[in-house]
């Protein structure tokens, strides 16, 4: 599944990116707890991307039902378990900032969207990504 | 008697919590499901485009999962954030802001995966318009995802909004009203928005040429369908930021929740009429190019008359608001 190993990588590295220099940033510019929160929720939307990715030739791929239904289900609890743990951390800790992290555990899906928005409005002004 | 009080407050947090998570969770199920039955028949009829389309299917499905994490997000917030108990007030807040983004939730989720399942039948028929069909997807499933958004942008509201200082009685009916016209204004939006995109991806694949129109009238199809969820936004911002007068009536009270009702349930049928005329409008667009213009007409006149329920909706809502 070499095609999806690409995508994750591609969106995930991204991701990264996006947040580490703005938490960079922000931290410099003495918002320590939005940087951190920022960085904090990126690395958790990214595992979960990694995990929706390698988990999926399971679901679907499987010759008994009973398994794919299992694989689904197990896959969705534990992911939004995962996706849980950084909003927790940031309503119970000070350091990390709740909106930021909020903001961090959508960065895969802003990359996403922001890649393909970027490419159509470009196109419709005659230009190429 | 204040720890009764801050019990209730944590009662409500807490059912708000499991509303947001539970009702929130079925549109992306929903979505993802459909997405993945539609990426199989897709497998089946092309199996050496299978990493293709998993990948269609796998950016289609971290779309559509927005909408439940929203839910989740608003979940967490209430489950584990010290409400303060210094309003009676408090214990409708963390109720009204589950149940807005629980049901504000459902549309879209179920909306993203029409999209997502139609550009991965549509990679198998037309391998070569893999990456237009890509974007096309994600573009529509983002415009699914605004009423989810609308309902989160309300729950948010409603949890860092100081109603302390707000009569408890009629507020505690204008802040129940106010989640419940934006979540439930969401669902019929989230649908329609989700039809036109699938229509779209799958003319897409049927008549590539047809493209760059197809989008277009994606898009405004797609901005009509969205009308309804706010009217639903509208009526909640009026409920949660309009000062009202104390009283002791009830039925002053019960005009605000109708107020919400009224506009959140009068919203879901239009939206998801709209989405229909428009489904339709696109899929015959991309069979016939020509016709774009007229079909387009057609499809606007349709939906304005589709829209008209939503209107009565609103114009009820605002009646019980500033008249009743």
């Amino acid at each position: 599944m070499e095609e999806i190993r690409e995508i994750q990588k591609k969106y995930c590295s991204r991701a990264m990116f996006t947040a580490i220099f703005g938490g960079l940033f922000l931290i410099l510019a003495d918002h320590v707890s939005i940087g951190k929160g920022l960085i904090l929720g990126t690395i958790f939307s990214s595992i979960n991307f990694v995990l929706m990715g390698e988990t999926l030739p399971k679901r679907l791929l499987q010759n008994q039902r009973n398994k794919a239904v299992m694989f689904s289900l197990g896959s969705i609890f534990v992911r939004y378990l995962i996706l849980a743990l950084p909003l927790l951390l940031a309503i119970k800790m000070e350091q990390f900032n709740l909106i930021s992290v909020i903001c961090g555990i959508f960065m895969v899906q802003l990359m996403i969207l922001g890649e393909q928005f970027a490419k159509f409005f470009l196109k419709l002004r005659g230009k190429t990504v | 008697m204040s720890n009764d009080f801050q019990t209730w407050v944590n009662v409500a947090a807490y059912i708000g919590g499991g509303a947001a998570m539970g009702l929130g969770a079925i549109g992306a199920a929903i979505g993802e499901g459909y997405t993945a039955a539609y990426a199989n028949s897709a497998i089946s009829r092309s199996p050496n485009l299978s990493g293709e389309i998993f990948k269609s299917m796998l950016v289609g499905q971290a779309v559509a999962e927005s909408a439940s994490i929203f839910a989740l997000v608003i979940a967490m917030v209430l489950l584990f954030t010290e409400f303060s108990s210094q309003s009676f007030l408090m214990i409708f807040v963390p109720l009204s802001a589950g149940l807005s983004i629980g049901f504000g939730a459902i549309g879209s989720g179920v909306g993203s995966g029409f999209p997502a399942g139609a550009a991965c039948m549509g990679i198998s028929r037309q391998p070569a318009m893999s990456a237009k069909l890509t974007t096309n997807m994600l573009i529509g499933s983002a415009v699914c995802q605004t009423p989810a958004i609308f309902a989160l942008v309300t729950s948010f509201i409603l949890l860092f909004t100081d109603f302390s200082s707000s009569p408890v009685s009629p507020t505690w009916a204008a802040i129940l009203g106010a989640g419940l016209a934006s979540g439930l204004g969401a669902i019929g939006s989230g649908l329609g928005g989700g039809l036109v995109a699938g229509a779209s991806c799958d003319g897409i694949a049927r008549q590539p040429k047809s493209a760059t129109t197809v989008t277009n009238v994606m898009l405004l199809g797609q901005a009509v369908t969205q009308t309804t969820a706010i009217y639903g936004l509208l009526i909640s911002f009026i409920l949660m930021f309009k000062t009202f007068a104390p009283t002791d009536s009830i039925a002053a009270a019960m005009a605000l929740l109708g107020a919400g009702l009224s506009i959140g349930i009068g919203a879901i049928g239009p939206g998801i009429g709209e989405g229909f005329t428009a489904q339709s409008a696109v899929s015959s667009i991309a069979k016939n190019q020509k016709a774009t213009a007229e079909i387009t007409r057609v499809m606007l006149v349709g939906q304005a008359v589709s829209e008209s329920t939503g209107i009565y909706a609103l114009v009820i809502s605002l009646v019980l608001i500033f008249v009743i």
